[in-house]
């Protein structure tokens, strides 16, 4: 799909006096700092690659098949969701005791995968990773739309969905009463909401500067009304750049505990309930970790393609890629370590109902679910302890997407506790039905429709930060701690 | 300059390019270093230490996100306070949950939404503050009017020295910026027509104005209006079943080509004559009905109104139709024993059905009743008070009559026969009976054997 070859290593030289196009910048050298933007970028030079998928007239082929492809799903999605307005949550394979069925584990699934964004920007902004200006544009995009496909399905699980409003604390004449705010699922609505539109908003603040790139490059009427508008009047005023900095940065030290908030709140819709297999003190860092580990494995899964496709890859380097495969490799780690510690507690707790809720989750009926949650997300991340693995294009791909694999089997796992409770005679097996798997489907329809249009409309990465790391990086190079390729 | 503000364009600075943010720095320093202070750089991305160099304050916005941040922490805290520890106070009224006996407000519960809450408004302080402090959106800029100042934001870096009557003038700022090392110089012309909306924006914005405030405006009409339509209801919800209840108008023919429903278009089946329903077993009219045997008596000679197409048909009716009273009867039948066995009875099974409205005393003061009154004269329920055994128009009510009540139900009285036997309401009626005796017939205090008073009074000491 995209030209591997183009990744060929080049000797990097280290007297950094010959003027190299291509660089490998994963090699690691302590005594000098890899450079992130190859390949002799210039300011007008980032400008001018980034703003080339959206300014181009026609964009490539592939991007025409992928939207067409992910917009015929979008609408499956909008026509089975009226189906269930119509007919009742009665088309899903929800049953007693499983009344959490493919909803839950889709929302769980797509909230995790929207940790990755917000951590990319904030959480690595606040320790100075310069490497996250490349990627943090699409991964906060990814965010939004990963946090939309999982705020839809609790939203149509709730039954009568005309009344969802009453989630919120709105007086009502009608109804005289409140939510409950000692309710984790109540708690949930106010992080998943306040998540989105924090999300939303760091997205479009650290947008605006880029935007206004678009309004003065633009050359249509059009073009430049609706960039002009959405840049609000951005000049790159040095006050303005204080305010704008320090704002961007109380938004960053705002994110950070939320992004970690808002998978714990998560992991409480099941933490605080009296389940067995789920009242357990390990889900929130639990889930923390794995959300970071699935959000990293769907950025890579977007940004290798994309890095090709609109050739960016002198932006988006493989030191980008390789991080976050080390990123990817931690969080699995944690998330194996979180596998067997919660095993352990099992047993050593002494509580029987506890010991065989974890039996039943890896030997039981659902055997085949544990196993590949358990192969695809502690053994597989394992591949990249090996520097070819973690550098390869192809194989960051496969494995990003086995990753995601696993990790939606596990908030599976997670639900199929449910399936053997405390009654025997309503043990089944649970079986999804055909709407909730092209449900699920049409999820990633909408997710990737959302992508695409972000890919061709926007800015896909932020200009104005690589721009400041171009001059970090001269600055290093000239003081000599950047291994430069001027 | 004041004598030129009639004419459409007006000169407000100069604007000097340069190449690099190390050149813009230095002609910051520069011009500070001159005593200019009415100056602005534009760059694509931020210059570090460039505010030092041009003497901008430090923004004040992180104490107003504070502000924010502990105002929301405070607001977040009272409103769970107010919805769920607090009811009927204030204008809304708040909603006690007691859940688990768990208090109404506890502070470990109440963090992840406060939490949630100073997240959320101290982001859109930032933002806003942020845009508020930079005073955004402003689309008038005489600096959009340069071609040149397109670079701005790309890859090009600009110092504006603002120029006015008092202070400095165009050639010694360009003199100035030339010094400092631009490499172009430009006067930035205010052009006094573009702080001017377009006109068809107006009436643009106008228009959908009043177009975004219709549905707000329907929907408060809808809720605040009453109408004699059925309600639009775009999905059968459970409270619109496909079912027809009992002793209701079936659908019209039409809708029924196969004849499914019943003579007189009823959606159930009239009773046939000669059979006896379950639970109908009327062999023993004094037992089961409280009613005396007579030739009137026999359910199938009392006639079950035919449900009639329209209201004003059946109110016309209601007159001739008003059931004449039944013979009820007055004395417990024989198959029932009045003795301590079934009054204990009696009291068990009032108890547990009749004192949640009637009260345990009779007086006509369950928890439910009073509940549902009070709901009642709020508005929004109808509610028919459960009767007092002590009103004298229950007292004169013969035992057959208590017992059909039992059995029927009277007005938002339900039924009770399905749960409760023959025998059981016989018992009921008799302690309903004992309970009218504790208020009607006090026996005088010659009725009170004497050893019996001297007892009383030898405990009371």
């Amino acid at each position: 799909m995209w030209d591997y070859n183009e990744q060929t290593r080049f000797e990097i030289n280290l007297m950094a006096t010959t003027v190299q196009t291509r660089i490998d910048n994963s090699i690691e050298d302590p005594s000098r700092r890899a450079p992130l933007i190859t390949g002799g970028l210039d300011y007008d030079g980032v400008s001018d690659v980034v703003s080339d998928l959206a300014e181009m007239a026609k964009p490539p082929r592939i991007w025409y098949v992928l939207l067409a492809i992910s917009a015929s799903l979008t609408l499956i999605l909008g026509a089975l969701i009226g189906l269930l307005f119509f007919k009742g949550v009665g088309v899903w394979g929800n049953n007693a005791p499983v009344y959490w069925g493919w909803p839950i584990v889709n929302f769980v699934f797509w909230v995790g995968i929207g940790h990755a964004g917000t951590l990319i920007s904030a959480i690595l902004f606040l320790f100075r990773q310069h490497w996250r200006t490349g990627i943090n544009r699409a991964a906060e995009a990814m965010t939004i739309f990963a946090v939309i496909c999982a705020g839809m399905f609790p939203g149509i699980h709730i039954g009568r969905v005309w009344a969802f409003y009453w989630l919120f604390p709105i007086p009502s004449e009608h109804l005289s009463m409140w939510p409950n705010f000692r309710s984790p699922l109540l708690w949930d609505v106010f992080a998943v909401s306040t998540y989105f539109t924090v999300s939303l908003l760091f997205w479009y603040m650290g947008m605006v500067p880029d935007l206004a790139t678009f309004r003065d490059r633009s050359t249509t009427r059009l073009r430049k009304f609706i960039y002009g508008i959405l840049a609000l009047g951005w000049t790159g005023s040095a006050r303005h750049w204080h305010r704008y900095e320090t704002a961007y940065t109380i938004l960053a030290a705002l994110a950070t505990p939320l992004v970690l908030s808002v998978h714990t709140i998560v992991s409480f819709d099941f933490a605080v309930s009296i389940v067995p297999g789920w009242h357990t003190t390990i889900f929130p860092p639990y889930f923390v970790a794995g959300a970071i580990f699935s959000g990293f494995a769907m950025v890579i899964t977007l940004l290798v393609p994309m890095r090709s496709i609109f050739n960016l890859k002198h932006i988006i380097t493989v030191r980008h890629i390789e991080n976050m495969n080390k990123i990817i490799m931690v969080t699995g780690l944690m998330v194996g370590t979180a596998y067997t510690i919660e095993f352990f507690i099992a047993w050593y707790s002494g509580n029987p109902f506890e010991l065989f809720a974890f039996k039943n989750r890896s030997f039981g009926p659902f055997w085949w679910a544990y196993c590949i949650m358990f192969s695809c997300n502690v053994f597989v991340p394992q591949l990249y302890w090996f520097k070819r693995i973690r550098t390869s294009m192809i194989m960051s791909v496969v494995i990003g997407i086995l990753v995601n694999v696993g990790m939606w089997f596990e908030r599976f796992v997670i639900v199929m506790t449910l399936n053997r409770d405390y009654l025997p005679s309503s043990w089944s097996y649970f079986r999804p039905t055909w709407v909730d798997i092209m449900m699920l489907i049409g999820s990633f329809g909408l997710f990737m429709t959302l992508f695409l249009l972000f890919c061709r409309f926007l800015p896909v990465i932020a200009m104005s930060e690589v721009k400041g790391t171009i001059t970090f990086q001269r600055n290093m190079a000239h003081a000599g701690g950047y291994a430069d390729q001027h | 300059m004041s004598n030129e503000t009639h004419q459409d364009k007006k000169l407000v600075g100069v604007l000097g390019q340069f190449d690099s943010p190390d050149a813009l720095l230095h002609a910051c320093e520069n011009a500070r270093q001159s005593g200019i202070k009415k100056m602005d750089a534009y760059s694509p991305f931020p210059i570090h230490g460039i505010e030092k160099a041009l003497g901008v304050p430090r923004t004040i916005l992180p104490f107003f996100v504070l502000a924010v941040g502990l105002s929301a922490c405070a607001a977040g805290l009272g409103l769970q306070w107010f919805t769920n520890a607090t009811e009927n106070w204030g204008p809304w009224s708040g909603y006690q949950f007691k859940i688990s006996g768990k208090p109404y407000f506890s502070l470990p519960a109440n963090i992840p939404v406060t939490f949630e809450i100073i997240v959320l408004s101290s982001a859109f302080a930032a933002f806003l503050g942020m845009l508020a402090l930079n005073r955004l959106p402003t689309f008038a800029n005489p600096l959009h009017r340069i071609a040149r100042f397109k670079r701005a934001t790309n890859d090009r870096f600009f110092l504006a020295i603002e120029t006015s009557e008092g202070g400095l003038d165009a050639t010694s700022a360009r003199n100035k910026l030339m010094e400092y090392g631009a490499t172009d110089v430009e006067e930035v012309w205010l052009d006094q027509t573009d702080h001017q909306l377009p006109a068809f924006l107006k009436t643009f914005l106008v228009l959908a104005l009043v177009l975004l405030l219709l549905p707000p405006v329907m929907v408060f009409r809808g809720q605040g209006m009453t109408s004699r339509q059925t309600r639009l209801h775009l999905n059968p919800d459970m409270d619109f079943q496909h079912k027809f209840k009992p002793q209701s108008l079936g659908p019209v023919a039409s809708d029924d080509p196969l004849g499914f429903f019943f003579e007189h278009k009823r959606s159930a089946l009239a009773q046939i004559p000669g059979t006896v329903s379950r639970n109908q077993d009327d062999s023993d009219s004094t037992f089961l009905r409280g009613i005396k045997a007579g030739p009137d008596s026999h359910h199938t000679n009392i006639k079950i109104p035919v449900v009639l197409a329209s209201n004003q048909e059946q109110e016309a009716l209601t007159p001739a139709a008003a059931p004449v009273e039944p013979d009820w009867v007055t004395e417990f039948p024989e198959q029932f024993d009045v003795n301590q066995e079934n009054m204990l009875l009696g009291q068990k099974k009032y108890d547990i059905y009749c004192s949640v409205c009637h009260g345990y005393s009779g007086e006509g003061d369950g928890l439910v009743n009073q509940r549902a009154s009070a709901l009642a004269i709020n508005g929004g329920t109808t509610w028919t008070a459960a009767k007092s055994y002590h009103d004298p128009e229950v007292v004169k009510q013969p035992v057959g009559r208590i017992f059909d009540t039992i059995t029927n139900g009277r007005a938002t009285m339900g039924p009770y026969a399905s749960r409760l036997s023959p025998a059981d309401r016989w018992a009921i009626v008799l302690y309903i009976k004992a309970i009218q005796e504790t208020r009607a017939n006090v026996p005088p205090a010659t009725d009170v054997p004497p050893e019996a008073d001297k007892n009383a009074g030898a405990k009371a000491e």
